[in-house]
C-alpha cells in the first residue's frame, strides 16, 4: 500500500502545476479520510494524501466543476470512480474537458472487500499501480441461486430495517435528480418510521439505478442497517448488458440504453420543475 | 450510559429496551443492536407504541404507560424465585438485597399483568431471556425517566442490572440514551443546579473552597465564598418567574415555550419576567418573548466539544464562519462577563477554555485538544494525559463502594384517566424532528417528511369516539386544548394516544401535566389523561402549514 | 476555489455520530459521512445527513436585538450586552444573587456550558443553572 501511495503522491506532484487542483483523498483527525482538493503552490498538503477507505469523489468533481466549469481539474479515481465520472459526463453532470484522470489501481484486498468485478481503470491515461483482475462476489451469487420466495424473503426481512436515511440516495454519484421520486408522497409515505411498505422505496431506487449504477458500493457502505443493495444492483446490471449490451463506464461514446434526448425547449414544455 | 456503544455490536447477547423508540430517537443505536441480533443475540422490546425495532425484536410487548416500577418488580420477582439471579455477584458487589427481594415478593406475575397489560407467560419469557443470555444490556431513554416516578423507574431498572451481574462488563450496563448531542456534557460542565463541573457537589465545602479559589478573579470581590445552597431546575425557575421570585432569566439556546410541560403555564410566567435574555440562532417561540436577544453560531460555525451518551467527548469543528453578526456563545459569555467587570473571563478559544476545565474537573483531567486531534473521542473518567479513557463503568467496583438495591414500591403517575378524560397520552419524538423543530423544521427535507403534528390512535378507540372518517380531531386536557390531524393505527395500545411534541402550532405540551418526579423534579411528559373529540367534515385542508405555506396533506390510514 | 471537508459530530440526537461538512470557499455545500468513525462507521440517519440545511436559513438571527416600545428591535452588541450588565447588576444588588436564573444548554458545547455556568455561579453567584436535560 505505501508504495503505491508514494507513487500517487509523486504522481500528483507533477500533476499539479499544470492544473488548478487535484481531486483525491486526505487523512483528516484521528485518521479519517475525506476528499479533498490538493493545490498548487501547496505540495505540503500531500503529506497527508490517502488511499483508503475510498470516498465518493465523482460527486466531489460535479460540486467543483458546477462552480467553476472552467477550471482544469485532476481526479484520482479507482475503477469504479472512473466508471461513475463517466456516467455522469453521460447524464451531464460532469465535463470531461480539462479533466485529467489519475487512475488507481485496486490491491486485491480491496477488491475482495468490495466484491468488485472490474477494480481497474480502462480510461485513465495515467496510472498508479497494476491492474489485477477482478473477484467474485458471493453475496450476489448466493442470492441469485435462491428461490423466487427465498428472494421474496430475503429482501422483506432485509428492507424492513431500513430507517429511511436516504443515505443510499443522497451518497449515490448516479443520483442527481432534480426531482427525487424517493420524495414524493405518491410514491413513497413520507414522514413515516417503520416504512408502511419498506420495499417500495428500495424497488423505485432500483429501478432508477437501470444503466446508472457503476457498482462503486457506497450506497451499501453508507447503509446503517447493513442492507446488501449492490446485490440487486448488480443482478440488473447484469441484465442490462444481456439485453441492451450495455456497461456503465465502459465506452464514454456508447449512450445510455434509457437516454432520452431533448429537443430545444422540450423539458420547459414539459412541465416539471 | 454505564458502557459504550461499539461494545453492542461486539459484546451484548442480550437487549432489554424499555421506553425508548429507538429507530427514531436513536437510529444509529438501534441499527448498531440489529447487528448484534444478526450475530444471533437477542432482542427484547418493551413500550406502549410498536416502534420499529419492536417489529423486528424477538420479543415485543406493549405495556400500559406509568406501570414501569410494577412491571420491573414482577420482573425481579420471576428471577430471584427461577434461581436466575446472579448470586456471586449479589453478595459480593451488593447491599440490601434481602429488603428489595422481600418487596418484589408482593408482585406476583398475575398482579403484575394486571397492573401493565403484559400477560403472565410474556413476563415470564422477558424475564428468563434477560437473566440467561450474558451479557444483557438494559437500553432506555426518556420513556423511563418523564415519570413522577423516574427516579424510582432508574432504581428499578439498577436492580434488574445488578440482581443478573450485568454490571463492570462489556457489553452489558444500565444505558439511558442521551436524547441531545450535548445534554450529557452539559450535565458533565455543572450545567444543574447542585454540582459543579464533574459533579462536584454545591453543598460540600471543599469543593466550594476549591471552586472559590479557582475563580477568585471572577468573584465580586476576591475572597468572597461561591453560593453553597443548591439552586433551582429549570421548571422551577419558570414557576419562580411568575411568581416574582426570580427577576431575570438568562436562557441559552433552549426554548422552553416548546420543551415545558403545560405550555400555558411557562407563557405566564416567561411573560411576567422582568427581564428575560434568550441567546439563540433563531427567533425561537421563548426568544419572541424576551426583552434581549443575543444571536449565538451554530454548530458550523464555532469550535469547541459535545460528550455523547458514551461519555465520549468528540471535537465540534468550525467549517464556516457565523452568520451576519453573530457570535460564538462562548464568545458572547467571555464578553458579557467582561463587562460586569468580572476576570477569569479572557479566552483566546475554547480550546483555552478546556484546559481550565480539565484542571478543575477530574473526570475531564486527562482531556486535550491534542490528544482529541489524535486519537477522535476519549471516554470519561479519564482523569490523566495517559490515560486511555473508560469504555464501561463499575468494574470491580461502584462509585459509592456496594451496588445497592433499593426496595421500590409502585405508584401510579399523578394523572390517571377518568370518565372526562378517557384516554392516556404519551407524548415523544418522530424522526424526522428534533426537540422543539426551531432547526429540523427549517431544514427543507426534513420538513417536507413531516410537516405537521398528528394524534395516533388505535382503531377500536377511533370508533369508540365515533371518528367515522374523520380526519381531524380537537385534544384536550385539564391545561388546556389543542386540534390537530389524526392517524389511526394498530401501533399503539388501545386507551393510549401519541403526538409528537416537535410542532408549536399544535403543541403537545400544551396538553402534559407539571407534575413533577419529588427528587429529579422531572415532569410527567409521557402519561396525562386526555380526552379525544372528532371534528366534523371528512378532511381537513383548510390549514397551512405556518413555515411553507403549503397546504396540509392528507393523512393516511396506517397499515 | 477551495474544497475540502471538516470532521465534526452531529448537532442532533446524543448518539454522538461524525459526520464531514463539505465545504467550497467558505459555504456549505452538504454532509459526508465519516468512515472508520467508532460510533456511526460511515453512515448517518436522515437528520444527519440534513445537518448543514439550517445554518443559513433566512431566517437565521444576524444582531442582537431589544425591546423598545414593545418590539424587537436590532441593536449594536455593545448596546445589547451593555443593557443586560446593567439591568442584571441592579437586579442582583436589590434582589440579591438568587432572583437570577440562568439557563445552560444541551445543544451548545461544553466549553460554553463551562462557561455559563462559571458565570452564574462566580459572576452572578447563584447555583441557580439548569439546562434541559430533563425535558
Amino acid at each position: 500500500m505505501s508504495e503505491r501511495l508514494t507513487a500517487l503522491r509523486e504522481t500528483i506532484r507533477q500533476i499539479l502545476p499544470q492544473v488548478d487542483g487535484v481531486i483525491g483523498l486526505k487523512t483528516g483527525p484521528a485518521g479519517i479520510v475525506a476528499p479533498y482538493l490538493f493545490k498548487p503552490g501547496h505540495p505540503e498538503m500531500l503529506d497527508s494524501l490517502a488511499l483508503w477507505p475510498k470516498e465518493p469523489v465523482p460527486d466531489t468533481l460535479k460540486i467543483i466543476q458546477k462552480a467553476y466549469p472552467n477550471a482544469r481539474l485532476a481526479i484520482v479515481c479507482r475503477g469504479c470512480e472512473e466508471r461513475g465520472v463517466v456516467e455522469m459526463f453521460k447524464h451531464a453532470q460532469v465535463s470531461l474537458e480539462n479533466l485529467t484522470l489519475i487512475g488507481l489501481q485496486c490491491v486485491q484486498e480491496e477488491a475482495l472487500f468490495c466484491r468488485c468485478a472490474k477494480p481497474y481503470t480502462v480510461h485513465a491515461r495515467v496510472t498508479v499501480g497494476s491492474p489485477i483482475a477482478g473477484v467474485p462476489d458471493p453475496l450476489t451469487e448466493a442470492f441469485a441461486a435462491k428461490s423466487q420466495a427465498e428472494k421474496l424473503a430475503f429482501w422483506k426481512e432485509q428492507f424492513q430495517h431500513c430507517i429511511k436515511c436516504y443515505g443510499c440516495r443522497n451518497i449515490c454519484p448516479q443520483c442527481f435528480c432534480n426531482v427525487c421520486a424517493l420524495e414524493d408522497e405518491k410514491w413513497v409515505e413520507t414522514g413515516r418510521l417503520p416504512l408502511p411498505n419498506p420495499s417500495l422505496y428500495h424497488i423505485i431506487r432500483a429501478m432508477h439505478m437501470t444503466a446508472k449504477c457503476v457498482a462503486c458500493r457506497e450506497c451499501e457502505e453508507t447503509c446503517p442497517a447493513g442492507i446488501p443493495l449492490a446485490i440487486h444492483f448488480r443482478l440488473v446490471a447484469r441484465d442490462v448488458k444481456e439485453m441492451f449490451h450495455y456497461e456503465t463506464g465502459a465506452v464514454i461514446e456508447q449512450k445510455p440504453p434509457q437516454l432520452l434526448t431533448l429537443e430545444e425547449g422540450d423539458y420547459e414544455r414539459s412541465g416539471l420543475p | 450510559m454505564t458502557n459504550s456503544i461499539p461494545e453492542f455490536e461486539t459484546d451484548s447477547n442480550c437487549f432489554l429496551i424499555i421506553g425508548s423508540n429507538t429507530s427514531e430517537g436513536h437510529p444509529l443505536i438501534a441499527t448498531r443492536v440489529l447487528r448484534a441480533k444478526q450475530r444471533g443475540a437477542k432482542v427484547i422490546v418493551l413500550d406502549p407504541r410498536k416502534n420499529q425495532i419492536g417489529h423486528w425484536a424477538d420479543v415485543f410487548y406493549t405495556f400500559r404507560p406509568g406501570s414501569d416500577v410494577a412491571l420491573f418488580n414482577g420482573l425481579l420477582n420471576i428471577i430471584i424465585t427461577e434461581g436466575l439471579a446472579d448470586q456471586a455477584f449479589i453478595a459480593e458487589r451488593t447491599e440490601n438485597f434481602e429488603e428489595m427481594k422481600a418487596l418484589v415478593a408482593e408482585f406476583p406475575a398475575e398482579r403484575v399483568a394486571d397492573l401493565t397489560g403484559v400477560p403472565v407467560e410474556g413476563l415470564y419469557t422477558v424475564a428468563r431471556l434477560y437473566a440467561t443470555q450474558k451479557p444483557a444490556a438494559i437500553l432506555y431513554a426518556m420513556g423511563i425517566t418523564q415519570h413522577t416516578t423516574g427516579v424510582d423507574n432508574v432504581k428499578s431498572v439498577a436492580n434488574l442490572a445488578m440482581l443478573t451481574g450485568n454490571l463492570g462488563i462489556p457489553g452489558g450496563g444500565v444505558n439511558p440514551l442521551r436524547g441531545q448531542n450535548n445534554v450529557q456534557g452539559s450535565c458533565d460542565m455543572g450545567g444543574l443546579p447542585n454540582v459543579f463541573p464533574g459533579y462536584q457537589p454545591v453543598t460540600n465545602p471543599e469543593t466550594i473552597a476549591k471552586f472559590s479559589k479557582a475563580w477568585s478573579s471572577s468573584l465580586p470581590t476576591p475572597n468572597s465564598p461561591l453560593s453553597n445552597k443548591i439552586g433551582l431546575t429549570v421548571t422551577e425557575m419558570i414557576s419562580a418567574a411568575g411568581e416574582g421570585k426570580i427577576r431575570a432569566l438568562y436562557v441559552m439556546a433552549e426554548n422552553p415555550m416548546l420543551s415545558e410541560a403545560d405550555i400555558n403555564h411557562t407563557r405566564h410566567c416567561l411573560e411576567k419576567t422582568e427581564f428575560l435574555i434568550v441567546q439563540d440562532i433563531f427567533l425561537t417561540e421563548t426568544a419572541q418573548l424576551a426583552h434581549v436577544v443575543l444571536p449565538g453560531a451554530s454548530f458550523a460555525e464555532k469550535d469547541g466539544t459535545f460528550t455523547n451518551s458514551d461519555r465520549r467527548v468528540q471535537r465540534v469543528r468550525r467549517a464556516v464562519r457565523p452568520v451576519g453578526d453573530s457570535w460564538p456563545d462562548w464568545e458572547i459569555i467571555c464578553h458579557l462577563a467582561g463587562k460586569m467587570g468580572a476576570g477569569g473571563f479572557d479566552f483566546v478559544s475554547p480550546q483555552a477554555v478546556m484546559a481550565e476545565v480539565a484542571q478543575l474537573t477530574p473526570s475531564y483531567g486527562g482531556i486535550t485538544y491534542e490528544r482529541l486531534e489524535e486519537l477522535g473521542g476519549l471516554q470519561w473518567p479519564c482523569p490523566t494525559t495517559e490515560h486511555p479513557g473508560t469504555p464501561y463503568l463499575h468494574k470491580n467496583r461502584f462509585s459509592r463502594g456496594l451496588g445497592h438495591f433499593f426496595a421500590v414500591p409502585f405508584k401510579e403517575p399523578a394523572e390517571l384517566p377518568d370518565q372526562d378524560y378517557p384516554f392516556t397520552l404519551t407524548t415523544g419524538r418522530i424522526m424526522f424532528h428534533y426537540h422543539t423543530g426551531t432547526m429540523t423544521r427549517r431544514s427543507k427535507k426534513l420538513d417536507s417528511e413531516a410537516r405537521q403534528a398528528y394524534l395516533e390512535l388505535h382503531p377500536d378507540d377511533a370508533q369508540k369516539i365515533g371518528l367515522n372518517g374523520s380526519r381531524r380531531v380537537r385534544v384536550s386536557s385539564r391545561r388546556g386544548q389543542i386540534e390537530l390531524n389524526v392517524r389511526v393505527t394498530e401501533r399503539i395500545k388501545p386507551g393510549v394516544v401519541f403526538i409528537p411534541f416537535h410542532f408549536a402550532e399544535a403543541a403537545a405540551n400544551v396538553l402534559t401535566n407539571l407534575a413533577i418526579d419529588p427528587i429529579a423534579k422531572i415532569p410527567e411528559f409521557k402519561v396525562c389523561a386526555v380526552r379525544v373529540e372528532a371534528l366534523s367534515g371528512t378532511e381537513h385542508r383548510g390549514g397551512t402549514d405556518h413555515r411553507s405555506g403549503e397546504s396540509e396533506r392528507r393523512t393516511r390510514r396506517d397499515e | 476555489m477551495e474544497y475540502h471537508n471538516v470532521l465534526t459530530t452531529c448537532p442532533y440526537c446524543g448518539t454522538g455520530c461524525a459526520l464531514h461538512l463539505q465545504v467550497l470557499d467558505h459555504q456549505l455545500v452538504g454532509v459526508l459521512p465519516a468512515k472508520n468513525h467508532p460510533i456511526s462507521q460511515g453512515g448517518l440517519c436522515i437528520k444527519g445527513w440534513n445537518a448543514h440545511a439550517f445554518v443559513n436559513h433566512k431566517d437565521r438571527l444576524q444582531t442582537p436585538l431589544v425591546r423598545k416600545g414593545g418590539k424587537l428591535v436590532t441593536a449594536t452588541w455593545d448596546e445589547a450586552l451593555a443593557l443586560i450588565a446593567e439591568k442584571l447588576s441592579a437586579l442582583k444588588a436589590e434582589s440579591g444573587p438568587d432572583s437570577i436564573g440562568v439557563f445552560a444548554s444541551a445543544k451548545c458545547t461544553n466549553e460554553e456550558n463551562y462557561l455559563i455556568q462559571k458565570f452564574a455561579r462566580a459572576v452572578i453567584g447563584t447555583n441557580n443553572v439548569d439546562h434541559c436535560a430533563r425535558l
